[in-house]
């Protein structure tokens, strides 16, 4: 049989004469067919079974039955269904061509009565809970793996004083640096500056006395005398670890200028102007009777007013 | 439409119900009629559909690792059939994802459109903004050049200044101390799967929200007016959008064609003759860091963390706080007036950090 289409306001004619209107039309979710209409009469809303029908037409439907048998079919209740508006039944709209909010689907059985649907709700969220976070510390060991690699405190040969003609100017010292990273095995060209202190520089650069340099643990690995006339700077810019250049400039002379956001530096690394929040950093520094400079490359984090070292 | 055609329409239509859906995709009524003005967000996603496309070519060729990086990308310029235009276009293409985003938020803000009930479009399209920037930012690494190199070092190291968390984070996105494979990897990993992913994901649902609350329409005109002139989005607007996608890919092709990619030498600690500087649609956030109120610890905070976050902050509550329901921006001389100062703002900074290169050498 070709689905059913009634009306919605259809007048409704029994076999005795006209009884009311359809005011909903209950289509089945299953067969996506019209298995009901609900008819007003007399005040009551009856649910009058499809096979009931005999014709439908354009403005009535037409009942097989008598006024008295409509009555004798069972009452609606509007809290055993849902419009098909408030579930998701694919092509339930197309078939049945009544306005959404008219058509009415039967409300499941099991979903109406469902006592624990608070307990389903958090027992959901519990399970879901119980997947994910066995997984957050494993994942965080997994990602953090990396960051905090132990200092490398190996001396580095950066070469030879001899390259050092002028005293208190900056001489720029490139060497290879190989290292382990990660599973490759590279190298990379690093640099770092070194400048042969006058006393009266020597004296800026040391303002404190000796400076001393510690591993993790905090245990002093070497000291650098402030007698030693050569000064090793980092070839990173402690303001946000740039690489800083020996410059001549119009006003301030020879000068440490870094081109990123132009903090200048003198010859002892005090900052002279630009954004730097502390002078630059000074590495351990060994230099043999050969006259062969060695480094550790210590790497502090930069924009910080201290010295905090991260490698 | 062919018998075939209309079979296999048929066929799909039976199933998924085709139709509802073509109607709901393209039968979208425009109050007030298409316009010129509303071809951004379509190009946006054109935009992005061309760097996912290039982006996974490039993937072919491309070795992330910091010794094969440098080497692969070279290769594609100069050995792979094709590969400089792929790469270049891929590179522009970010340009003018960055251009097509700024000026999508601009005719937001001017129209008024972030208010309400979009505010949620508005939320979700600042998430996109951040997005676009991240991919920038991650996208830049890794050609393991210098320009590349140093950026990120510099960029990292702001990043780093974020009180509490920024050394973590600095920590995790250079996977160790100091920028090196890790670094690479995590880029690579970030700027090929998390970012696409987070952009697809967020995209959708912005498009989904837009339909949801509805386009704005223009600031003027009565409802008889709008009611006259509205037509669907297929086909005088999708009509538009496909002109300003074509004139947007010749624009990126020409680039591409009369700029090329060019790499710097390899990366590393050296920065030699080479002066560190971000893409350009970092530079103003560059040339605020050189200013003196922004030195030391504090100042260095301030201008690369809380100022920015602050304006996207500001961003966020822009709808919460400006809920007057005029939308004309010729009577909201406020916000004519911030949106001239930031982009006044943004232009100075960008020009003069370009004029400052000539005083480097």
């Amino acid at each position: 049989m070709a689905s059913v289409q009634p009306k919605i306001k259809s007048k409704v004619r029994c076999v005795d004469g006209e009884i009311g209107e359809i005011v909903h039309v209950i289509a089945d979710p299953i067969s996506l067919e019209v298995s009901h209409i609900v008819v007003r009469a007399n005040g009551t809303q009856r649910q009058v079974p499809v096979a009931t029908i005999a014709a439908v037409r354009d403005d009535s439907v037409e009942l097989l039955c008598n006024a008295a048998q409509v009555s004798g079919f069972p009452e609606h209740r509007p809290e055993d269904f849902l419009t098909s508006k408030q579930v998701e039944i694919p092509h339930l709209e197309n078939k049945v061509h009544v306005e959404p909010g008219d058509l009415l689907v039967p409300f499941p059985v099991l979903e109406k009565s469902c006592a624990r649907r608070n307990f389903f709700a958090g027992f959901i969220h519990v399970i879901g809970a119980l997947i994910g976070l066995p997984l957050v510390w494993p994942v965080l060991r997994f990602i953090m793996a990396p960051m905090y690699a132990p200092y490398d405190n190996r001396w580095l040969k950066i070469g030879n004083v001899s390259k050092i003609k002028t005293e208190d100017v900056g001489v720029q010292f490139i060497f290879k640096k190989s290292f382990k990273d990660s599973v490759l095995q590279r190298e990379e060209d690093k640099n770092h500056w070194v400048v042969k202190a006058t006393p009266e520089t020597l004296k800026k650069v040391y303002p404190q006395g000796d400076i001393s340099f510690t591993d993790e643990k905090g245990d002093v690995i070497w000291v650098n005398k402030q007698t030693v006339p050569y000064v090793a700077f980092a070839g990173k810019c402690p303001h946000l670890g740039c690489g800083f250049k020996w410059r001549t400039h119009k006003k301030l002379g020879q000068v440490f200028l870094c081109p990123c956001h132009l903090s200048i530096y003198d010859n002892s690394g005090k900052v002279l102007d630009g954004p730097a929040p502390r002078p630059l950093d000074v590495l351990p520094i060994k230099v043999s009777a050969t006259g062969e400079i060695e480094i550790i490359d210590v790497e502090y984090k930069s924009g910080k007013k201290e010295l905090v070292r991260i490698a | 439409m062919m018998p075939l055609l209309q079979k296999v329409y048929d066929f799909v239509d039976e199933r998924i119900d085709l139709k509802t859906l073509e109607a709901k995709m393209m039968k979208e009524p425009i109050k007030g009629g298409s316009r010129w003005a509303y071809v951004f967000g379509s190009v946006l996603l054109f935009i992005f559909i061309m760097q996912a496309v290039t982006g996974v070519l490039l993937m072919f060729y491309y070795i992330p690792s910091a010794d094969h990086a440098y080497a692969s990308t070279q290769f594609i310029i100069h050995e792979v059939d094709y590969g400089w235009f792929i790469l270049s276009y891929h590179f522009w293409g970010s340009s003018a994802m960055v251009v097509m985003v700024f000026a999508h938020m601009s005719q937001v803000f001017l129209w008024g459109a972030y208010k309400s009930p979009r505010e949620m479009i508005w939320l979700v399209g600042l998430a996109l903004f951040g997005i676009v920037m991240a991919f920038g930012f991650t996208g830049y690494l890794l050609p393991w050049d210098q320009r590349a190199y140093w950026a990120t070092t510099v960029g990292v190291e702001i990043m780093d200044k974020t009180p509490i968390v920024g050394d973590f984070m600095a920590r995790f996105l250079k996977g160790g101390p100091t920028p090196g494979q890790m670094t690479l990897s995590r880029f690579f990993v970030i700027h090929v799967m998390v970012l696409p992913g987070a952009l697809m994901g967020l995209a959708g649902l912005h498009l989904f929200l837009f339909r949801s609350a509805g386009p704005a329409g223009p600031f003027r005109g009565t409802p008889e007016e709008l009611k006259a002139k509205t037509d669907f989005f297929f086909p005088r607007q999708v009509w538009k959008d496909i002109v300003a996608m074509a004139a947007v890919f010749l624009t990126i092709s020409s680039l591409a064609l009369i700029e090329p990619v060019v790499l710097l030498e390899e990366a590393k600690p050296d920065p030699g003759d080479y002066h560190p500087e971000p893409e350009w649609y970092f530079l103003f956030l560059f040339q605020l860091l050189r200013w003196k109120i922004f030195s030391g610890e504090l100042g260095q905070f301030l201008g690369a963390t809380a100022i920015p976050a602050a304006f996207m902050l500001l961003l966020a509550a822009l709808p919460f706080i400006d809920r007057g329901p005029e939308r004309n921006i010729f009577k909201r001389p406020i916000a004519l007036l911030s949106w001239t100062v930031v982009m006044i703002g943004i232009l100075v900074l960008t020009v003069s950090a370009i004029i400052n290169r000539e005083f480097l050498d």
